[in-house]
């Protein structure tokens, strides 16, 4: 009756929060409110998930990304604008307090027009860097459509991203089949070398990038932006508090022309549909914090030692004790909290550290429950006395960041848990000492008190002497 | 509508077929600092090498070819050497300087070679790629491989691998080695060793002539006192090993404070019918 009870609750409370975990407020910066119809289908998406879009133009007055210190959108959605600069109330700081703030910013750029100083700024500073001659193209004379792009090969085909190492959580490339992402016009950014910078889209090792106005005859070596998979078409930067900024090379990527249109690659089958709608929901799911997003429940530790209480979350433990700990994990899939299952070749590790841990166990996968699955691991404290950390420091490309820190201090041994003297063979013979003394201080006052002299009765006389 | 666009693209397809991109009078040559061309190999698109071409660290290697599309010299939008690296995968175009006669030259030598290469077991592979827009298909072809010598003297070249999120390798705490007795032969040797002196010394005594003789007449004279006396003196003994066993110390005192009392009280009693009898000369 209760797990029903709870249940319906839960899934009253499911339904209730169907949108992403950090707010439903979109501000959508493009140049004239008739670019809204070439990204209907785009826009008809977000809306269905429950996005509350407001459209401006970067000079209007209205727009404000922050009110007396508050965000007044919590996601920023940047279409190509003609404009050189984003107007006073977009500049790069505004921006980047944005981020700090944990606003998500989804930038789609364009090769045919000129990406604003304020978003290259922005990127720069996320170090995600752009072609310096602001007109680059991303061409690939082998991945190209046949049907729309046979001569200027400027729409990539590509296949949906797997992940680029294993042990990182696939988003993108689900039931793609044989689906082509369309990556038409579309610029490529070289990411610089930081944790925070994950690609989900590079280009094919056959593309390249050139400037159609300078390099239209050919490309020379010391001109060349980047080739190849150093080229990343789909940039994602995630910032420690968790706040997201995607670069989408290609906005006509998202355009409606290019959801679900039918193109031929070089060698390809004849005839593939485009997966741009569906990766295009992913990657602004992934943006808006829709998915990707992770949560711990609860964390309990307890002692785990026979014939002493298991209380959870003790004040206090004591060297050497076994300890067990579990932690809770749950994962947002787009309008609710489900549990979260490590990727196959990772692992979720418990750091029981000092200055440094002494201890980094892998935890496992213990129980699943409704929107939760526990992780767990049983350990033994080290002989060292002092203020540990449970930590789980579980931080990972397209996921949001996880840092659970308990602190317990840990005694020595009490004087009375060591163990006993009659345990310790080495003292077997003092105890026998002890022994011995202890019989023969008895004899000798049983012997004093109770025993007549020999050669009794002999008077001991003193002799004088002169 | 289909069966046309079928058949356009069938004939699209046809077309392509027919035009594609070569390159032709290939030759990679590695030419040491001092400048002389040491040694030349050809090769072509069917036939790469098959040796690898050694790279010393002062060396440079240059590639020459000659860019065809359907059998006429032409420039080509895209003409790449890329150098792959096998180990991981990481791959470096160098583009060529292709003159408008469609002959292209490139020079490389160690030091433009990213630090990941330098470092890498294996030999490099080199391919050649050729591409530009319109029909003609582009060429991919792997040509050769190039074996890096590195100078001996010179250090090698530091590489970081950048910090990238995943899991660490686990630790798992060494813990001190406990405290250890000796073998238990041992201990139980010397333990038998110290235990079989108690024997010795009543023995000991016996010999020298210990008796108990007095006793009765102890017992006659005080008997309550001497049972007390003696008696609450095991009792201390007894005391004591409670307190080793299981009472601590808060248990101990007030019972040995009584013990003590007794042992007193009883005592003067008991030790003033001693002195008697040594007064009366019997001790």
């Amino acid at each position: 009756m209760r797990t029903l009870l709870s249940f319906l609750l839960l899934a009253l409370a499911s339904v209730v929060a169907a949108i992403s975990t950090s707010g439903n407020r979109l501000l959508v910066v493009l140049d004239d409110v008739a670019d809204k119809a070439t990204y209907s289908k785009f826009f008809a998406d977000l809306e269905e998930r429950e996005f509350k879009i407001t459209y401006e133009t970067p000079k209007s007055d209205s727009l404000n990304l922050f009110n007396l210190g508050e965000r007044t959108y919590d996601h920023v959605l940047f279409l190509p604008v003609h404009t050189k600069g984003l107007g006073p109330n977009l500049t790069p700081k505004t921006l980047h307090d944005f981020v700090n703030a944990q606003g998500n910013i989804l930038l789609a750029l364009s090769a045919n027009t000129t990406t604003p100083t304020s978003l290259v700024s922005l990127l720069s500073e996320l170090d995600i860097t752009l072609p310096t001659d602001r007109n680059s193209l991303v061409v690939d004379h082998f991945n190209y459509d046949i049907t729309s792009a046979a001569d200027r090969h400027d729409v990539l085909l590509l296949p949906a991203p797997k992940p680029v190492r294993t042990g990182i959580k696939d988003f993108f490339s689900e039931d793609a089949g044989t689906k082509l992402i369309a990556f038409p016009r579309g610029v490529g950014a070289v990411l610089g070398n930081g944790q925070l910078l994950n690609p989900i889209l590079r280009a094919p090792r056959t593309a390249y990038s050139y400037n159609p106005k300078e390099q239209a005859e050919a490309v020379n070596g010391d001109d060349l932006f980047a080739a190849g998979q150093q080229l990343s078409l789909v940039s994602t930067f995630q910032a420690r508090n968790n706040a997201r900024v995607t670069v989408v090379g290609s906005a006509e990527m998202l355009q409606d022309k290019w959801f679900d249109a039918s193109v031929t690659k070089l060698g390809g089958k004849p005839v593939v549909q485009t997966f741009n709608r569906e990766f295009a929901k992913r990657v602004s799911g992934w943006t808006f914090q829709e998915i990707g997003v992770l949560k711990v429940n609860w964390v309990e530790h307890h002692l785990e030692e026979e014939g002493a209480p298991n209380d959870s979350n003790p004040a206090m433990y004591r060297v050497k004790n076994n300890v067990s700990y579990t932690i809770s994990l749950a994962e947002f899939a787009w309008d609710h909290w489900i549990g979260f299952n490590v990727p196959e070749a990772d692992e979720v590790q418990l750091e029981f550290s000092m200055l440094s841990p002494f201890h980094r166990l892998n935890l496992k996968e213990e129980s699943h429950r409704l929107a939760a699955v526990h992780y767990h691991t049983v350990f033994t404290i080290p002989d060292q006395h002092g203020i540990f950390n449970f930590m789980v420091n579980y931080k990972r490309p397209f996921l949001s960041n996880i840092e659970e820190k308990n602190t317990v201090p840990v005694r020595h041994m009490a004087h009375d848990e060591w163990p006993r003297s009659y345990a310790i063979s080495g003292a077997w013979p003092w105890i026998a000492g002890i022994g011995a003394t202890v019989s023969g201080f008895l004899g000798f006052v049983a012997l004093w008190m109770y025993s007549a002299p020999v050669g009794a009765g002999k008077k001991v006389t003193v002799k004088k002497t002169q | 509508m289909r069966f046309t666009q079928a058949l356009l693209l069938l004939a699209a397809g046809a077309a392509q077929a027919a035009s594609s991109w070569s390159f032709d009078d290939a030759s990679v040559s590695v030419a040491a600092k001092k400048g002389s061309d040491a040694i030349k190999e050809k090769f072509s698109q069917k036939a790469p090498l098959t040796k690898p071409v050694g790279l010393g660290s002062t060396d440079t290697v240059k590639i020459i070819l000659t860019a065809k599309e359907d059998g006429k010299a032409k420039r080509p939008h895209q003409a790449f050497v890329t150098i792959k690296e096998q180990e991981t995968g990481l791959e470096a175009p160098f583009p060529l300087t292709v003159k408008d006669t469609g002959k292209a030259v490139v020079q490389i030598s160690q030091k433009d070679l990213p630090v990941q290469f330098l470092l890498s077991p294996k030999p490099l592979k080199a391919s050649v790629v050729i591409g530009s827009f319109g029909e003609a298909r582009a060429v991919n072809t792997p040509v050769f491989d190039i074996e890096l010598q590195t100078d001996p003297n010179a250090p090698v070249p530091k590489y970081e691998a950048p910090v990238r999120y995943g899991k660490k390798p686990e630790i798992h705490h060494i813990f001190r080695p406990g405290p250890q007795s000796p073998p238990k032969v041992i201990s139980l040797f010397f333990a038998l060793a110290v235990a079989a002196m108690v024997p010795v010394l009543f023995i000991s005594w016996l010999l020298l002539g210990a008796n108990v003789n007095h006793l009765t007449k102890a017992l006659g004279a005080a008997p309550l006192s001497h049972v007390t006396f003696f008696g609450s003196i095991v009792a201390m003994e007894g005391v004591f090993f409670m307190y080793y066993t299981s009472w601590n110390l808060f248990q101990v005192l007030p019972v040995a404070g009584v013990v003590g009392v007794v042992t007193v009280l009883s005592g003067t009693k008991a030790l003033g019918e001693v002195q008697s009898r040594r007064l009366a000369g019997e001790r």
